[in-house]
């Protein structure tokens, strides 16, 4: 049976060279609310909501873009990572790639509720902010852990 | 549900290895399965039983739990 809705296994090693150094790097610039000038652009925006001005829809905007392109390599590398077929992708990994994303949205959902009522105002924002990537994280980290935990077994077996 | 893969892997004189490949599926497939913790699809206990040349139900049976 085959399966049509994963990348083929040679993306799985461009996505940890991609995701490794992006999530550091977007730690770094979380941390040091890094933001260089020459990265400051008027970009287009669907809906303008500035402090004190107007609501515009379809307008301009002031941004740096720093955040965007961290962001973007982030969600495309542990995308590519998290959904590359195994060398030996088959039923039983499949079984365990579903096992372990049900796993990771229970536990995403679950930290967000906790911070729902246990954080407010701009903490929340933080919240939501590594909210978006820890979804994608979480279930790489327990299906990567499963998957080793099986060879493991096998390597106890001979 | 039970199997008895290991058995028929025994009669065949294969390791898990041999039959991973002849099923084309991974060694921790078989491994699991040996082991009750998966149950296959159809095509795969389909195609172990074209591997050892038996039927499927005498690889695989209900248990008791299964029918509640």
């Amino acid at each position: 049976m085959k399966l049509n809705y994963l990348f083929p296994n040679k993306y799985k090693k461009i996505g940890w060279t991609l995701l490794i150094p992006s999530v550091i790097f977007g730690l770094i610039t979380l941390i040091f609310d890094f933001e260089p000038i020459f990265l400051d652009f008027k970009v287009p925006a669907i809906l303008v909501d500035e402090i004190l001005g107007k609501k515009v829809l379809f307008g301009f905007i002031e941004n740096n873009i720093l955040n965007e392109i961290v962001g973007i390599f982030i969600i495309v590398s542990s995308i590519l990572v998290a959904f590359s077929e195994e060398v030996n992708e088959d039923e039983y990994i499949s079984k365990i790639r579903l096992e372990s994303l049900v796993w990771a949205v229970y536990i995403n959902y679950g930290i967000l509720l906790v911070a729902f009522l246990f954080i407010y105002d701009f903490s929340f924002f933080w919240v939501m902010m590594l909210n978006m990537f820890t979804i994608l994280l979480f279930f790489i980290i327990r299906f990567h852990l499963q998957i080793s935990k099986q060879k493991n077994m096998l390597n106890n077996e001979e | 549900m039970k199997n008895n893969i290991k058995v028929e892997r025994a009669k065949k004189n294969i390791t898990q290895a041999d039959l991973a490949i002849l099923a084309k599926v991974s060694r921790q497939t078989i491994n699991a399965m040996e082991l009750g913790k998966y149950v296959p699809s159809t095509v795969l206990a389909l195609k172990l039983a074209r591997i050892f040349e038996i039927d499927v139900s005498e690889i695989f049976t209900l248990e008791e739990d299964d029918l509640k």
